[in-house]
């Protein structure tokens, strides 16, 4: 592959579709693969694939629900919203993240 | 995820995986538009939006693996794969279907009895709260004196109940016709909850002394005997030689309390009066088994309690006067009441067979653990074979988890398909095995139905036994290394033999199975013929055995001496007759009769020591049986009521109470009945040992006493009939001579032959299926070695080609392949030793003159294993040896 990009950690993926989510409310799979990747300037990568599966188990775990609806070109997507309890694990993954970069940085920076 | 959730996917499997297939397809439809906006042509923009996408199907896949509609759906397509790989190889799969089918029909088989005779509650109302009365350690069974206090003072069943198991003649003297049946106390029926079919059933009113004969059928005999006739009610029937009304029939699934024997007749206790006058009333006859219902909210433990506590005053109303202190001492050890939980009721195929039936599961289990091994060793055999198939799955993407389940989806089909035709095979098998059982005078009857139970522990078997031997093969091939499979698949002279150490101690491991299986059987054979063919110093051969029966009305008890004689005289002279004679007891018949007796000069050591068993003969009675006459006469016609008492006894007794001196012309005294003894009896003849109540007993000290000197004897007599021909033309000769004499007296016909091989019934059973058991273990791990050989054979056939072609003697390549199987046998035997000492113990309690451990019996098993192990091995070592030494040219 050409340009340097990072694959999405396993576990991650679900933190950066739920942050999506919060900031830009009711969204289809496509759009949230766009979104992460203009936001991270396309250093950050969701395997189109993967992302499916992940929203669906997201839906199973009910942090975020999906409703059929059309788009602007009047096709017919799955929008996904986040949900009182995908906020509160948001809330925890973020924390968590935040330890580990905070973690992994420090081991860079002293190893 | 909840198990709701799991469940609605179920439901919603199909508009899930709709609902993905369209969110993926818009997915791309947006993917190409954007592309195509860039400037790339439509063709090149899909190609991109798929190749970003990834392989849509397989995550299609593990989207919905993520739900639990996968179970279901890939199940099914699962199946339907496993069945193309079955029916692709349809010698493996039918060799490891019949495997199963015969492994897990005997698990089945030998389950459905264990269930039947142990674990199924009795076809009555809330059997478990039902608790069986009984006197500790001791057999449970009362005197009608003791049952009667008791049912009187009890206040914690809210019903209670007395029964004796009887056969009932229905025969009109001659001939009897016994059928299986129940003296029944009032509580019976109404304490069980059993509702009447037809008619009514026998109730407390029923039940009181001087009562009317009346009698409650089964179902079953009322279908059988009286072709389901609503008119049988109040018909009368001959039972026992009196008149009975049938006053109903019985609910269809109810037969008795006693597991095993189906009651036909039923009839209350107190009618017992009109056939022996005072029966009731006797307090030293043990014949009753109590059960109860405890009255609502009164726990096991009360129950007890309540029953201890009214013992001791049961013991003091039912003493019988005449006892002496010794007696009166046992006496009060044995009214100890108790109680304890009796769902299932009362069985005596259940104290005899419930150690012998977990023997036997656990025969069967080896024996299904021993198929289990050899479809194991044949799946690691053809999963080499898919190596290639599986490499390219795996190659194409397939999960390694999805390749397992696969895997483990054809063994458990393999299963349960062997488990279908099991189920069939245990249905067949047990019904023999309970024919088997049945060869005493009552049939042994039990429902064999498969319930949910049996159905359950084949379903479980089928499931472990598909798990455990798909698990390991499917494992070890899931781990493959595509690339690596590939170069290596069909190239190369000499294959690694690393892959196939797992086969060889499969097959070590049957070899070691089978050993242990083969001793077992071999033990019980041992036991079985050491058994069969002991002298038991009597000679069964050609004898027949006729009880005779003189019904009061007849034959009032003082004409019964002379009715006896003039019978024994009528039966002597019939022409097939070669000679004849009569006794109160018969040899191996389980019944005893033993009493304490006294012998100046001797001190016994203990109450044992001083007990003799007991038989009232006539003169020829040792003649008929061919049993030897050591010293003195026997029995002759000085021997009259009134003059010197006489006794016969047994070498043993001789040995044990007058040492070395010859004992005839010495006396003895028997202590009967309380503390006095009586006058003595003289010995007059020393006769051979014979066993007494069993083949397996050590010989008891017996002394037989004189029929003729014994001016009152019971109504019940057997005679013995040395058959000269055929035993058809004795047996008529005996009824026309008895109904000449009077047509009312009974009869029932047997030979002695049968009886000491009744006798042996669960030693023949047990030597029979281990030995069938065994034979099957054998023939499995037979199987097992021949098939891991020739593979093996086959695998390294351009090798052996190469070294005949190199000049190796094909004698040779014959021990070389020889080699490799005895190292596996040698390693199975010597685990199968190791195994088969340590569970020595197990078996001990089954055995006769053979002890566990019995060198000639392990060293014939060892051999037989190795005999038939080199049969095995002979073929593909031989094909070995002429393989074309030139094939590994002409394949490259």
């Amino acid at each position: 592959m050409a340009t340097r990009r990072t694959d999405v950690l396993q576990g991650t993926l679900d933190l950066l579709v739920l942050k999506t989510l919060v900031v830009r409310g009711s969204l289809h799979g496509y759009a949230i693969t766009g979104h992460i990747h203009q936001v991270s300037a396309d250093l950050v990568r969701v395997e189109e694939g993967s992302l499916y599966p992940a929203l669906h188990r997201m839906a199973q775990a009910g942090w975020i629900r999906g409703e059929w609806g059309i788009t602007e070109k009047n096709r017919q997507a799955r929008f996904y919203s986040i949900t009182a309890l995908g906020r509160k694990q948001l809330a925890q993954e973020e924390a968590s993240w935040a330890r580990l970069t905070e973690g992994v940085g420090r081991v860079l920076r002293h190893a | 995820m909840s198990l709701w959730n799991r469940l609605v996917n179920l439901v919603r499997a199909d508009r899930l995986r709709k609902d993905i297939d369209r969110e993926m397809s818009f997915h791309i439809e947006e993917r190409v538009d954007d592309l195509v906006a860039s400037g790339v042509s439509e063709a090149e923009a899909r190609r991109e939006a798929i190749r970003r996408f990834g392989e849509p199907l397989r995550h299609r896949e593990r989207t919905v693996d993520v739900d639990v509609l996968v179970w279901l759906e890939t199940l099914a397509g699962d199946v339907r794969q496993a069945m193309r790989a079955l029916r692709n190889s349809p010698a493996f799969s039918l060799v490891a279907i019949l495997s199963f089918a015969l492994g897990i029909g005997a698990n089945t088989a030998i389950f459905s009895l264990i269930d039947a005779v142990l674990l199924e509650s009795l076809p009555v109302e809330r059997p478990d709260e039902l608790v069986r009365i009984t006197r500790g350690s001791q057999s449970a069974v009362v005197t009608n004196p003791i049952w009667e206090e008791l049912r009187d003072r009890q206040d914690v069943f809210s019903g209670v109940f007395a029964y004796a198991d009887t056969r009932f003649d229905l025969a009109e003297g001659g001939e009897a016709h016994k059928v299986a049946g129940n003296w029944v106390s009032g509580g019976y029926f109404s304490t069980l909850g059993v509702r009447p079919a037809l008619g009514r059933l026998l109730s407390v009113e029923d039940d009181v002394r001087g009562c009317p004969a009346i009698a409650v059928l089964s179902h079953g005999h009322w279908r059988t005997d009286y072709g389901a006739d609503p008119a049988v009610i109040g018909r009368s029937v001959p039972m026992n030689g009196h008149a009975y009304t049938v006053v109903g029939v019985a609910d269809p699934r109810f037969t008795g309390v006693t597991v095993g024997r189906a009651a036909e007749v039923f009839a209350p206790l107190c009618a017992w009066e009109v056939h022996q006058k005072g029966v009731l009333d006797l307090r030293s006859a043990w014949y009753l088994l109590l059960m109860g219902r405890p009255a609502n909210r009164t726990t096991l433990e009360q129950v007890r309690a309540r029953l201890e506590a009214l013992s001791p005053q049961i013991y003091a109303a039912t003493i019988p006067p005449d006892y002496g202190v010794e007696e009166q001492r046992r006496y009060l050890n044995s009214v100890q009441l108790a109680a304890e939980r009796a769902p299932n009721g009362n069985s005596s195929l259940r104290r005899q067979y419930s150690v012998p039936l977990f023997a036997m599961m656990a025969m069967v289990a080896l024996v299904l653990l021993i198929a289990c091994v050899n479809v194991a060793n044949l799946l690691l055999a053809r999963a080499a074979v898919r190596r290639r198939e599986l490499a390219i799955r795996l190659a194409m993407g397939a999960g390694r988890f999805r390749l397992v389940r696969q895997l483990l989806t054809e063994s458990v089909l393999l299963a349960f398909m062997g488990a279908a035709i099991g189920v069939v095979f245990a249905q067949w098998g047990s019904r023999l095995l309970v024919g088997m059982l049945s060869s005493g005078s009552v049939p042994v009857e039990l429902d064999l139905s498969i319930n949910v139970r049996v159905l359950g522990f084949t379903m479980l078997v089928a499931t472990v036994t598909g798990m455990l031997f798909g698990l390991a093969p499917a494992w070890s091939s899931s781990r493959l290394a595509p690339h690596h499979v590939m170069k290596t698949a069909s190239r190369g002279i000499a294959e690694g033999h690393s892959r196939f150490n797992a086969g060889k101690a499969l097959v070590a491991a049957q070899v070691a199975l089978s050993l242990v299986l083969v001793i077992g059987a071999g033990l019980l054979l041992g036991s079985f013929r050491k058994l069969a063919t002991l002298d038991p110093g009597f000679d069964a051969e050609g004898v027949l055995l006729v009880n005779v029966i003189l019904p009061d009305a007849s034959v009032p008890p003082e004409r019964r001496s002379g009715v006896y004689r003039m019978l024994l005289e009528r039966f002597r002279v019939l022409p097939g007759a070669r000679s004849a004679s009569a006794s109160n007891l018969t040899p191996i018949a389980g019944v005893t009769w033993n009493n304490i007796v006294d012998v100046e000069g001797y001190a016994p050591t203990s109450r044992e020591d001083a007990l003799v068993y007991f038989n009232e003969v006539s003169d020829g009675y040792l003649r008929t049986l061919n049993t030897a006459l050591v010293a003195g006469r026997d029995f002759d016609s000085r021997d009259v009521p009134g003059s010197q008492r006489v006794a016969l006894i047994n070498q043993t007794m001789a040995r044990r109470y007058f040492g070395g001196t010859n004992p005839v012309g010495r006396e003895f005294r028997v202590n009967f009945i309380g503390d006095a003894y009586e006058p003595p009896m003289r010995v007059i003849g020393v006769v051979q040992d014979a066993k007494y109540e069993s083949l397996r007993e050590a010989t008891l000290p017996t002394a037989y006493l004189s029929m003729s000197q014994n001016p009152r004897p019971g109504a019940y007599a057997t005679y013995q009939l040395l058959a000269a021909g055929s035993s058809e033309s004795l047996i008529r000769g005996v009824k026309e001579a008895v109904a000449e004499l009077d047509p009312r007296i009974t009869l029932e016909f047997g030979t002695l032959d049968a009886q000491v091989a009744s006798s042996l019934t669960r030693e023949r059973v047990l030597a029979l299926l281990s030995s069938f058991f065994g034979g099957l273990a054998l023939l499995l791990a037979v199987i097992g070695l021949h098939g891991t050989l020739a593979y093996s054979v086959a695998r390294r056939r351009k090798e052996i080609g190469v070294r005949l072609a190199l000049g190796a003697a094909p004698s040779r390549v014959l021990s070389m392949v020889l080699g490799e199987a005895g190292v596996m046998v040698m390693a199975g035997l010597a685990a199968g030793l190791v195994f088969a000492l340590a569970s020595a113990r197990l078996i001990r309690s089954f055995l006769f003159g053979l002890s566990p451990t019995d060198p000639r019996t392990i060293v014939l098993s060892g051999a037989l294993l190795v005999l038939v192990a080199f049969a095995a091995a002979a073929i593909p070592a031989w094909r070995a040896a002429h393989t074309d030494a030139l094939l590994p040219l002409r394949e490259e």
